[in-house]
C-alpha cells in the first residue's frame, strides 16, 4: 500500500557559506502517494525551509549542505533553478500562507491561473481558459467567468486562496505543499478551505503535506503526522498512533498543551508553547537539541544526539522515550 | 474571454478640470502680484526695461493692463486676458505673445519627449540591471555613476556632449533644429530633425536618468521581495517573464507618478539645454525674452507653462489608472 | 557620547560619507582661504589670456580669456555656491517647516489650504519661476536667494506635513494634548524635534540641487553682475569652447564635486538617522 512518491533524504541546509550554521541538521520522510502528511512543529524549527527546498525555491541566503529529495524515484536538482521550472506547479504545487499577498496587483486573477497553463503546458489559449474557468469553478468561486477578470484587491483573504489553490493544481500536481495555508484567515473560513482540500485530494488524488500549527486540524486530515523540533525531526507516526501514544518528550508536550485535539480548533489551536527556548541555529550543541527544556533528560542526552529509532509505522529520535498511553 | 472593461472616469475628470482652472487661477493672481513686485510702476517695468523706453508703447501697455484702474479691476482684466490668450504684443520680437510661444512649443515638447524617453528607457535597463546584480560590482559601478550625473549640472553636461561629440568627434551638430540651408524635406528632414536632437535631448535627460535609475534600482528590490514573486515562482515561470511581466511592471508604477511631477523640472531645463544648443523652443525663447528684459513675455511663458503641467499631470493621472488596476479614480 | 561614537563609526564604515565630508570640508576651505591665498579681486587681470594649466606659474590652473586666475575664482566662487545653497535653503526651510507644520498637525481645511497652495507651487516650473523672480526683482545675491527658497519650500513643506500627521498619532503627543499644553509648543517642541532627522537629509540634498540652479542662473548671465561664480565661469569659458576648454571645464568639475559631496553626505546621515531604511542601499 505505501507508495512513496516523495523521499526525503538526510536534508541538511544551512545560511549560505556558513555549514555551521544548520537550519534543518539531516531531516528524513517521505509522502505516499494520495495521503496527507501534517509537519507540525514551533516557529522557527525548519517547517517552510523544507517545503521550499523541495520547490528549489531556498532563499539565497541559504543553501543546501547535503542529503537528496527523490520525486518518483529520481533525485530532484533544487539547485538548478532552470530544471526545477519544470517541476513546479507541474508535478508538485505549493499553497503559501498569505493569500492577500500571494497574487501579483496587476492583473486579473484568471490570468495568474492561466499563466501556470501556459507554461507547462501547450494548450489553444481558448482551451486553456476554460480550465481556468473549470478549476474557478472547482475550488467554489462564484461566477467564475467574471471573477476571473477579477483584480485580487477586489477578492477577499478566503477567495484569493481558492484561487491560488486552482493555481497550484492546475497542472494535476503529484504532490500539494500546503504552508500554513489557513492561518491568515478567519475560523469559518479556514473549516471551508480545508473542506476543499480534502474534496480536491479525494478527487485528484492528489498527496498534501499540510504544515500548520494546529493540532486539532491534524487530527481531522492528516494520515501521519511528523513532529519538527529545531530542525530535527522528532517523531512521525500515524496520526492515531502519534495522538494515542507519542513518544517523544516534546510531542507529548505538545499534547500536553493542547488537553484535546479534537477541540483544539475552538479553543483557538494554536500550539502552546512549552517552557524554555528553542536553541539558536548557529548553536553547535552534540547532543539531543531538546535537552534544555526536556523532563527526561540526562547525561546521556547531552553527550549524544539520539538516533532514530524505527518501530513500524512509528519513529522517533529520543534515548528515553516515555511509553505510556495516553487516554 | 473577453475583459471586463472600466467605466471613463468622468467624475474625476470634470473634479481635475474645475480644480485646474481654479490653479490656473490662483497662477495668474500670483503672477500679478509678481509684476505688482517690481520696482516703481508696472508699465515702465514692462517696457522700460525692454529697452523701448518709447512714450506710446508705455502708454498702450498702460492702457492694455488698465494701470489707470484700481487694484481689483486691474486684476480682474488680467485674469480676463490671460483666460481669452490675449497676451499682449511683444515689441522686442515684433509678435503675439501667444503666437510666438506656441510656434516655439512644438520644438520643446520634442525635446521634453525625446529627453522622458532615453530618461525612462535608460532608467529602466539600468536600474533593472543595478537590481539584478545588487551589491555587486555592476551595481556599485551605475549607482556610483547614477549618483555622479545626480550632480551634474546639466547645462554644463551639455558643453561637455558638445566639445567631445560635436567638436572633437565630428559626430553631430554643434547646435540648431536642423540644417536651414540643406533645405530637407521629407524624411531627409526627419533624419536631419533627429541628428540634431540626440545631443541636446541627451543632455537634458541625464539629471531624470539618474533620478530614474535609483528609483528603479530601489523599487526592483522592494518587489522582487515581495511573496507574489514566490508564489509566481512556485508557478514554474522563468526569470525572465518574473522580471519584465510581474517585477518590472509593478516598481515601474511608482517611475509613472515621478515622471508626472518632473514635466514642470523639464520644461525649467529646457530653458538651459536650449540656450545651451540654440534650440528654438520655448526655454530659448524665455532666455531671450529675459535677455531682452520682456517681462510681460516672460510672465506670460511662466503661466502657460504652468498650465501644461496642470494638463499633463491630468494625462499621467488618468494613464496611471490605466496601469494600475488597483487605483481608483475620485 | 554614545550617538558621537557611532556616528564616527558610521562615518568609518561607510567611506562614501567620508569621501562626501572631505569634499564639503575642502570647499570650505576654499570659501574661507579665499581672500587668504588670493587678496586680489578674482575678476582683476592676473597674466596673459587663455594659459593653459600648468602653462603659467602665477595661475597653476590656468587663465581665462579676459587673463584672470582661474584658480582664484574657484576659491571666491565657492563662497557663493555655499552661501547661496545653505541661506536659500535654511529661508525655504523655516517657510516650509511652518506650512508643513501646520498643515500636518491641524489636519482638516487648514491642511487642505496649505497643501493646495503647496501643490500649486510645485506645478508652476521652478526653474521659471526663479528667472522670473530675478527678473521682477533685479539679479542680486539677495534675491537670488530669495528666489530659489521660493522654489524649494513646497518639497520641504511636504515632508514635515507628513511627519507630522504620523507623529500627531503618537501616543506621548496625544498625551502632551491631554494635559493640555499649548499647540504651540507641542509643535515645536514635542513633534518638530522628532520630525528634523527627515527635513535634514532632504535639506542637505536640497543644498545641491539650490547650488547647481545658482550656477545656471549666473551661467545663463541672469546672475548677480557683480560677483564671480562658477556658474559665471562656465558661461564665460563656454565662448572658449573650441581653443580652450579648460576655462569651462574646471568650474564644472567643481560644481560636480560639490554637489557629489552633498549627496554623499545627505546620503550618509539618512543611513544615519533613519537605520530602519539602511537595507534599501544594500548591508
Ligand atoms: N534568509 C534566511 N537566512 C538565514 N536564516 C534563515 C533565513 N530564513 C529563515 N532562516 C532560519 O531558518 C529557520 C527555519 O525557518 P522556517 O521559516 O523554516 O521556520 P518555520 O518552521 O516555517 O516557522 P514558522 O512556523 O514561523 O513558519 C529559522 O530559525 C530562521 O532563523
Ligand atoms: S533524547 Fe533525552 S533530552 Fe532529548 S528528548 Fe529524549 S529524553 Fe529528552
Ligand atoms: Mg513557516
Amino acid at each position: 500500500m505505501a507508495n512513496p512518491i516523495l523521499q526525503v533524504e538526510n536534508l541538511q541546509i544551512c545560511v549560505r557559506k556558513k555549514p555551521g550554521v544548520l537550519i534543518l541538521r539531516g531531516v528524513s520522510f517521505h509522502v505516499n502517494a494520495g495521503e496527507t502528511l501534517a509537519i507540525v512543529g514551533e516557529s522557527g524549527c525548519g517547517k517552510s525551509m523544507t517545503s521550499l527546498a523541495i520547490m528549489g525555491l531556498l532563499p539565497d541566503a541559504v543553501e543546501k549542505l547535503s542529503g537528496t529529495i527523490r520525486f518518483k524515484g529520481r533525485e530532484l536538482p533544487i539547485a538548478d533553478n532552470r530544471a526545477m521550472r519544470k517541476v513546479r506547479a507541474a508535478e508538485i504545487g505549493m499553497v503559501f500562507q498569505e493569500p492577500m499577498a500571494a497574487l501579483d496587483p496587476l492583473y486579473p486573477v484568471g490570468k495568474q491561473v492561466l499563466e501556470v497553463i501556459e507554461e507547462h503546458e501547450k494548450l489553444p489559449r481558448e482551451m486553456a481558459w476554460a480550465r481556468v474557468i473549470d478549476l474557478l469553478t472547482k475550488v467554489d468561486l462564484p461566477n467564475p467567468e467574471t471573477l476571473a477578470w477579477s483584480y485580487p484587491h477586489k477578492l477577499s483573504g478566503g477567495q484569493l486562496q481558492r484561487v491560488v489553490i486552482a493555481m497550484a493544481l492546475a497542472c494535476n500536481p503529484d504532490v500539494l505543499i500546503a504552508d500554513e495555508p489557513t492561518t491568515a484567515l478567519d475560523v469559518t473560513v479556514q473549516a471551508q478551505i480545508m473542506r476543499l482540500l480534502k474534496r480536491l485530494q479525494r478527487d485528484t488524488g492528489v498527496a498534501i503535506v499540510l504544515i500548520t500549527h494546529n493540532l486539532g486540524l491534524v487530527a481531522h486530515t492528516a494520515d501521519r503526522v511528523m513532529v519538527m523540533y529545531a530542525g530535527n525531526k522528532a517523531e512521525e507516526a500515524p496520526t492515531r498512533d502519534l495522538f494515542l501514544s507519542p513518544r517523544h518528550p516534546y510531542t507529548r508536550g505538545l499534547l500536553d498543551a493542547t488537553p484535546n485535539p479534537e477541540r483544539a480548533s475552538a479553543q483557538g489551536g494554536v500550539l502552546r508553547e512549552i517552557p524554555g527556548t528553542v536553541p539558536s541555529i548557529a548553536d553547535p550543541m552534540s547532543g539531543c537539541r531538546f535537552a534544555p527544556r526536556c523532563g527526561n533528560a540526562s547525561e546521556l542526552c547531552r553527550a549524544r544526539f539520539p538516533e532514530p529509532t524505527i518501530e513500524g509505522a512509528h519513529g522517533y529520535a529520543c534515548h528515553h522515550p516515555g511509553t505510556d498511553a495516553r487516554v | 474571454m473577453k475583459p471586463i472593461r472600466r467605466r471613463f472616469p468622468w467624475a474625476f475628470l470634470a473634479k481635475r478640470v474645475a480644480y485646474g482652472a481654479l490653479a490656473m487661477l490662483v497662477i495668474a493672481i500670483i503672477n500679478f502680484f509678481l509684476l505688482k513686485l517690481a520696482p516703481g510702476d508696472a508699465a515702465e517695468a514692462l517696457a522700460g526695461q525692454a529697452g523701448t523706453a518709447d512714450p506710446v508703447y508705455i502708454a498702450q501697455l498702460r492702457a492694455q493692463f488698465g494701470l489707470d484702474q484700481p487694484l481689483l479691476s486691474q486684476l480682474w482684466a488680467f485674469v480676463v486676458r490671460l483666460a481669452t490668450l490675449d497676451l499682449g504684443y511683444s515689441y522686442v520680437f515684433n509678435e503675439r505673445v501667444s503666437v510666438l510661444i506656441f510656434s516655439r512649443m512644438p520644438a520643446t515638447l520634442m525635446l521634453m519627449g525625446a529627453a522622458i524617453v532615453i530618461a525612462v528607457i535608460g532608467g529602466i535597463v539600468f536600474g533593472v540591471t543595478a537590481a539584478r546584480y545588487a551589491n555587486r560590482w555592476p551595481d556599485r559601478v551605475i549607482s556610483f555613476v547614477a549618483l555622479l550625473l545626480y550632480g551634474t549640472p546639466p547645462y554644463w553636461i551639455g558643453l561637455m556632449m558638445i566639445l567631445i561629440f560635436a567638436v572633437t568627434l565630428g559626430w553631430t551638430p554643434t547646435s540648431g533644429m536642423e540644417n536651414v540651408l540643406a533645405f530637407n524635406t521629407g524624411w531627409d528632414r526627419v533624419v536631419d530633425i533627429a541628428h540634431h536632437l540626440i545631443l541636446p535631448a541627451l543632455a537634458q535627460s541625464i539629471f531624470y536618468l539618474a533620478i530614474y535609475i535609483r528609483l528603479v534600482r530601489a523599487g526592483m528590490l522592494e518587489v522582487l521581495s515581495l511573496d507574489f514573486i514566490r508564489v509566481a515562482r512556485a508557478k514554474g515561470i522563468s526569470e525572465r517573464r518574473l522580471s519584465y511581466r510581474h517585477a518590472l511592471r509593478n516598481a515601474v508604477l511608482p517611475l509613472v507618478t515621478v515622471v508626472g511631477t518632473n514635466v514642470g523640472n523639464f520644461l525649467g531645463g529646457a530653458v538651459l539645454t536650449e540656450t545651451v544648443f540654440s534650440w528654438p523652443g520655448v526655454g530659448r525663447l524665455m532666455f531671450d525674452a529675459m535677455f531682452q528684459r520682456d517681462l510681460n513675455l516672460l510672465l506670460s511663458i511662466l503661466v502657460l507653462s504652468s498650465f501644461f503641467v496642470i494638463v499633463a499631470n491630468l494625462v499621467v493621472d488618468l494613464l496611471y489608472a490605466i496601469i494600475n488596476p488597483t487605483v481608483e479614480l475620485k | 557620547m554614545d550617538r558621537v561614537k557611532s556616528l564616527a563609526s558610521a562615518i568609518l564604515r561607510d567611506w562614501m560619507l567620508l569621501l562626501g565630508l572631505l569634499l564639503l570640508a575642502t570647499v570650505f576651505f576654499m570659501a574661507a582661504t579665499a581672500p587668504f591665498f588670493f587678496p586680489q579681486p578674482p575678476d582683476t587681470m592676473m597674466g596673459p589670456p587663455l594659459q593653459w594649466p600648468g602653462q603659467y606659474p602665477g595661475a597653476p590652473l590656468g587663465t581665462d580669456g579676459l587673463g584672470r586666475n582661474i584658480l582664484a575664482g574657484l576659491f571666491y566662487g565657492a563662497q557663493i555656491s555655499l552661501l547661496v545653497g545653505f541661506a536659500s535653503v535654511t529661508v525655504a526651510m523655516v517657510f516650509g517647516i511652518l506650512v508643513g507644520a501646520f498643515a500636518g498637525y491641524y489636519g482638516g481645511w487648514i491642511d487642505n489650504l496649505l497643501m493646495r497652495v503647496t501643490e500649486l507651487f510645485q506645478t508652476i516650473p521652478q526653474f521659471m519661476l526663479a528667472i522670473v523672480v530675478v527678473a521682477v526683482l533685479g539679479p542680486s545675491i539677495q534675491v537670488i536667494i530669495f528666489s530659489l527658497a521660493v522654489v524649494s519650500w513646497p518639497a520641504i513643506a511636504r515632508l514635515v506635513r507628513g511627519e507630522f500627521m504620523v507623529l500627531r498619532e503618537k501616543a506621548y503627543v496625544q498625551g502632551c494634548i491631554v494635559v493640555g499644553m499649548s499647540d504651540r509648543r507641542i509643535i515645536f517642541t514635542q513633534i518638530l524635534p522628532n520630525a528634523m532627522s527627515g527635513v535634514t537629509v532632504m535639506s542637505t540634498i536640497m543644498i545641491a540641487t539650490a547650488i547647481l540652479m545658482e550656477s545656471a542662473l549666473s551661467f545663463l548671465g541672469f546672475g548677480d553682475p557683480n560677483v564671480t561664480t562658477w556658474g559665471t565661469m562656465i558661461g564665460m569659458g563656454k565662448n572658449n569652447l573650441r581653443d580652450a576648454w579648460y576655462i569651462m571645464t574646471i568650474p564644472g568639475i567643481a560644481l560636480l564635486l560639490t554637489a557629489l559631496a552633498l549627496n554623499l553626505v545627505g546620503d550618509g546621515l539618512n543611513d544615519y538617522l533613519n537605520p530602519r531604511l539602511r537595507s534599501q542601499r544594500g548591508q
